[in-house]
């Protein structure tokens, strides 16, 4: 049983139209030249790029080295000398953050043990790394340099819950595997 | 508000306050280009605003004329006389302040913040201070005024150690904001700062950092003017000046926390908050505190899903912006590990943990043997639709009409009606304005603490004249111009008395069965008979006397007699014992009256017939949110009954003894934030509870329990959310008529100003008669017998005992004495004394000397102990003191 399909009709744009630009018409010398031409001439780059030998940074094993205002994993400061916190707890980070990944709880400092140099420290301080945008302002927002961005970019992780930086975290030194930038690079 | 709010926080980070710069030169242009005098309708100008909670201007209050004046240019109009830094508000326009606080009563210019230009006055004027007159024309963004802030606040600052990152006020801190706003973002001042020791504590709740202080004296204002216990002054001169108690102790009182709100920097700070969240960090929900009558709006800040403080909600026909210590701090106890969270059952001696189907099939099987021989008695922190499903649960369900939220004995039906007309209840408000006001009865400081300030105000900055009369000595007695003292629990012989001073006849032998003197009881007399606004508060507390029913009638004759129906704003105040107790009393929470105190058909046993029946009649007792033991006077007897009781169902959020000793089934309870339903002030306001955390481990809410007990028995009450069950409560209490959640809104409203109010039955008779009182008890001379009297100390219960700020304060024990009764039995204040009731047995005590205290009476401190509350069953009417 065969079916009687509609006849396929040209659109015709009508009067809207001002102009039709269509390609030109296959064959003869223009269509020899599209067939062979081009195709030689990407290939002489891509036969050119050969010769320069392999670009691809083998990551993990190398990696690509960052300027060095680049914003990646923070770190919480301590002092030198006394080996107190520096952050005080004041919360101002928080208050900073667009994305709203601090979150920190404040209680008393015991005058007689002190965990940081003011009044109160943090006795929470996490940073949600899975939804931070390491902009920087929470850096900025310290009235204490307590909290700094540093270079480190390899954050992955296997579980969503490890993606939240705890107190203990922040403060440990992390391990320096960003390479820097050298001058001019 | 907060981002402004959160921008300062980060603005004064660091040594200086970078910030104002911009304001100044935008309003410099304002000023510059001059504004021609505008005729504009701002939404600030509505002239007779009332303040919050208000639904009409109270009787005694005058009124005041609309003035215009003009202020930055625009056109204002307001009320005459105001302050102009309120005026302003009228054109919307915000004069920065920091000693102004109208709540504090006339402002001092301190702080010299609110400095503003007048046309034709020469020098600056203080905006705070300065009455709005017609015609006015002020202007607070001129450049001499712009000049005049701006230095006004380098100079609060020159002292102020600006280290907001510590600071327990930073991002809700009223100096943040000003210098952010009005001020020069730069100091001149290269000298060193004033220093004192970082914060030390001005009491157990309260910290003070002295050098954060900007002396802007409103917390020395609020200790002497408005709760006037004369603690705080400022001591020492110039920059050494700094706040403290004049004595070097600990600034101990009982509304001691309201200085924290008041100051406007982080000078005073809450121990208990301290350093726990950020004002970014928390969100502030609104809600009525459920710990005594007041029933003061408060503001539950809360983090993380739980109360981190407690703030006033200022509502002015409630509390007017205050809160007492014990709504402030005892919420530190709901987070204590006493708290019950889980459902228990009592196996053998112990309570065990339970999950909540079994705990309920037990409870409703043991409910379903005992049917009509069940009783109940609700708390007073139940709300008005739990205390409506205990009565559906009771009548319904297992067809008891024993249940009761009172202690004591039944409520006469005429004398209840009488007592709840609309037109003899005074509001709160009405009380600020009345023009003599009589306290019978009741130590509001302990009962309804909040109300204790309203008297102070209305005798302070009204003229009120205030008596008290009552059998120990009240802490308004400074503040009164009568003071009588009487007998204790003889508060019928005494409002007795004064029915024959009024009515002209002999008061002798009444005033001395009073132990009264009939000196006092004229002079009450004529200042009532004087006044033309008579407020008459009395303690609910006096009819669980063995004299409750006369005193009841007495103070219906008493009303009657001053006429206090045919005056607005005059009337009579019931100072109910338990929280929500007008509000489970108009639900019909009792044995004898319905809903709106309608006849019942049915006739229940009071308390005091249940406490006698459990055991033979009555098989088992719920106990909503209450612990007969320690709440009614008659505690030893409680014990007695609940341990013959076979099944004690118990919603409780503590181990009070009732739960400990005798519970066979516990529901843990919900605590105020948890809580969501309505209670009724006891001057008639419906008031909304308003759940602002989840509940606490396994609680759940009360009137779920009550719904699903019904469910197991049989009944369905058709409530899935407690809004259907304040729909009930609108339709079966006729004086609630049509009330809804919507209606009464934040501030609440008073049923006695809707239609729905005629809807009370009247009373038969509205006046009684009565009965010549028993004489006075009299202790034969020379002996070691003292009248006896209890009273209940604002510093008492699960909730002040498990919250760390508070604890301290609890007293175990305390009989106060007479100095001269201390001399006679040789006993000085801190000495154990025995204490002996005939009945009873004996138990010791610890003395307190008080000079106040009427010779030959004694006052004991209800307490937890069980030797005493042993000595204080059955009432006696002597006890021996001996040492
Ligand atoms: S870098 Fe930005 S997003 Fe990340 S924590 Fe700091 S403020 Fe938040
Ligand atoms: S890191 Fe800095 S800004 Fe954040 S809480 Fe600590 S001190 Fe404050
Ligand atoms: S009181 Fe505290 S928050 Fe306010 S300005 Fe001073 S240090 Fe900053
Ligand atoms: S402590 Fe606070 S309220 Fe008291 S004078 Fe100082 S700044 Fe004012
Ligand atoms: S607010 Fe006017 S002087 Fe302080």
């Amino acid at each position: 049983m065969s079916v009687e399909l509609p006849k396929p009709t040209v659109y015709d744009p009508g009067d809207d139209v001002v102009e039709v630009v269509r390609g030109p018409d296959p064959g003869g010398a223009a269509g020899f030249y599209r067939a062979f031409g081009e195709t030689l001439r990407g290939l002489k780059t891509t036969l050119g790029r050969l010769v320069e030998g392999p670009v691809t940074i083998q990551y993990p094993e190398e990696k690509t080295p960052v300027y060095p205002r680049f914003r990646g994993r923070h770190k919480l400061h301590k002092f030198e000398d006394s080996d107190l916190e520096k952050c005080v707890g004041c919360s101002l980070c928080a208050a900073a953050c667009p994305a709203d990944c601090i979150r920190v709880v404040a209680t008393d400092n015991d005058p007689n043990d002190p965990t940081s140099a003011g009044e109160r420290y943090a006795a929470v301080y996490e940073i949600n790394m899975a939804r931070c945008i390491f902009c920087g302002y929470c850096e900025v927002a310290c009235p204490f340099d307590a909290i700094t961005l540093g270079h480190d970019y390899e954050l992955a992780d296997y579980n969503r819950s490890d993606l939240i930086f705890t107190k203990e975290m922040l403060l440990a030194e992390p391990v320096e595997r960003t390479p820097l930038r050298r001058e001019g690079e | 508000m907060p981002e402004e709010k959160d921008m300062s926080g980060k603005s004064n980070v660091g040594e200086s306050v970078d910030a104002g710069e911009e304001n100044v030169t935008s309003s410099d242009s304002a000023v510059a280009v001059q504004v021609p005098s505008l005729s504009y309708e701002s939404p600030f100008t509505v002239v007779d605003a009332l303040p919050p909670g208000y639904s009409k201007r109270p009787a005694g209050e005058p009124e005041r004329n609309v003035i215009s004046f003009t202020i930055d240019g625009a056109d204002v109009r307001a009320p005459e006389g105001i302050m102009l830094v309120d005026a302003a508000k009228y054109g919307g326009v915000e004069i920065p302040v920091f000693c102004y606080e109208p709540k504090l009563g006339a402002p001092v210019g301190a702080c010299r913040m609110c400095l503003v230009e007048i046309e034709g006055i020469p020098k600056l004027q203080t905006a705070c201070s300065t009455p709005v007159r017609d015609g006015m024309a002020v202007s607070t963004r001129s450049p001499r005024v712009i000049e005049a802030q701006n230095s006004v606040v380098e100079f609060i600052l020159a002292n102020h150690p600006l280290d907001c990152p510590v600071c327990d006020k930073g991002g809700e801190c009223p100096l943040q904001d000003i210098s952010y706003g009005w001020g020069r973002g730069k100091s001149r001042f290269a000298e060193p700062k004033r220093h004192f020791e970082k914060p030390v504590a001005l009491s157990p709740s309260i910290a003070i950092d002295r050098e954060r202080c900007i002396l802007c004296y409103r917390c020395v204002r609020f200790s002497q003017e408005v709760s006037e216990d004369y603690q705080l002054v400022l001591l020492d001169r110039g920059a050494d000046s700094h706040v403290g108690t004049f004595d070097g102790n600990e600034y101990v009182a009982p509304f001691s926390g309201n200085i924290i709100d008041l100051c406007p920097v982080g000078a005073l700070t809450s121990r208990a908050y301290r350093f726990r969240a950020r004002p970014w960090d928390i969100e502030q929900g609104g809600s009525v505190c459920s710990m005594c009558p007041g029933q003061c709006n408060v503001d539950y800040t809360v983090r993380d899903d739980k109360v981190m403080r407690v703030q006033a909600r200022e509502n002015a026909a409630v509390d007017d912006g205050w809160l007492c210590d014990r709504g402030r701090f005892a919420y530190q106890a709901w987070e204590s590990d006493a708290r019950i969270t889980q459902p228990m059952i009592r196996q053998g001696e112990k309570l065990m943990p339970a999950r909540w189907d079994h705990a309920l099939e037990v409870a409703a099987a043991a409910l379903k043997k005992s049917g009509p021989r069940t009783a109940a008695l609700a708390g007073g922190g139940t709300t008005n639709e739990e205390g409506w499903l205990l009565r559906r649960l009771m009548l319904e369900a297992l067809g008891s009409p024993h249940f009761d939220s009172r202690r004591g004995g039944k409520l006469d039906a005429d004398v209840a009606r009488t007592l709840t007309e609309p037109a003899v209840t005074l509001s709160v408000p009405d009380v600020e304005w009345a023009d003599a006001i009589v306290v019978i009865g009741s130590e509001l400081v302990d009962e309804m603490p909040i109300l204790d300030l309203r008297v102070r105000k209305a005798v302070n900055r009204n003229g009120a004249a205030l008596a008290v009369a009552t059998a120990r000595p009240s802490s308004l007695d400074d503040k009164a111009s009568v003071t009588a003292r009487m007998a204790p629990g003889r508060d019928d012989a005494f409002i007795q008395a004064l029915l024959a001073a009024l009515a002209g006849n002999d008061v002798g032998d009444l005033a001395s069965r009073a132990g009264a003197d009939a000196e006092n009881i004229s002079q009450i007399a004529g200042l009532l008979k004087n006044a033309k606004r008579p407020a008459v508060l009395w303690g609910e507390r006096m009819l669980y006397a063995s004299t409750g029913t006369a005193s009841a009638k007495a103070i219906c004759n008493l009303v009657a007699m001053l006429g206090l129906a045919a005056t607005d704003g005059a009337g009579h105040l019931q100072i109910p014992v338990q929280a929500n107790g007008r509000g489970l009393r108009e639900v019909g929470v009792l044995p004898n009256l319905g809903p709106a105190l309608s006849d019942s058909a049915t006739q229940g046993m009071s308390s005091d017939e249940i406490a006698d029946a459990l055991g033979d009649e009555l098989s088992a007792i719920l106990l909503l949110g209450t612990d007969p033991i320690l709440d009614s006077p008659d505690g030893a007897r409680w014990d007695a009954a609940l341990r013959a009781a076979p099944n004690v169902i118990a919603f409780s959020s503590w181990l009070d003894p009732a739960t400990e000793r005798h519970a066979t089934v516990v529901f843990p309870a919900e605590v105020g934030p948890e809580k969501e339903g309505t209670l009724t002030h006891p001057d008639g306001r419906i008031q909304r509870l308003r759940q602002t955390v989840d509940h606490a481990g396994e609680v759940n809410s009360g009137w779920w329990v009550l719904d699903q007990l019904a469910a197991r028995i049989g009944v369905d009450f058709g409530v899935k959310v407690v809004h259907q069950v304040t729909a009930q409560i609108a339709e079966g209490v006729s004086i609630y008529a049509g009330i809804s959640s919507n209606e009464i809104g934040g501030t609440g409203v008073r049923w006695q100003e809707r239609t729905a109010a005629s809807n009370l039955p009247a009373p038969a008779r509205s006046t009684f008669d009565l009965e010549i009182p028993p004489a006075a008890p009299q202790a034969a001379p020379g002996s070691s017998s003292l009248r006896f009297g209890t009273f209940r100390s604002l510093w008492s219960g699960a909730d002040v005992e498990n919250a760390a700020t508070l604890a301290p304060l609890v007293t175990a024990s305390r009989l106060e004495l007479s100095p001269a009764d201390g001399q006679r039995l040789g006993v000085a204040t801190g000495d154990s004394v025995t204490l002996t009731n005939a009945a009873e047995g004996k138990t010791t005590a610890v003395v307190a000397l008080r000079d106040a205290v009427p010779t030959g009476s004694a006052f004991l401190l209800d307490s937890q102990d069980d030797g005493l509350r042993r000595i204080a069953a059955g009432r006696p009417e002597l006890v021996e003191v001996t040492p």
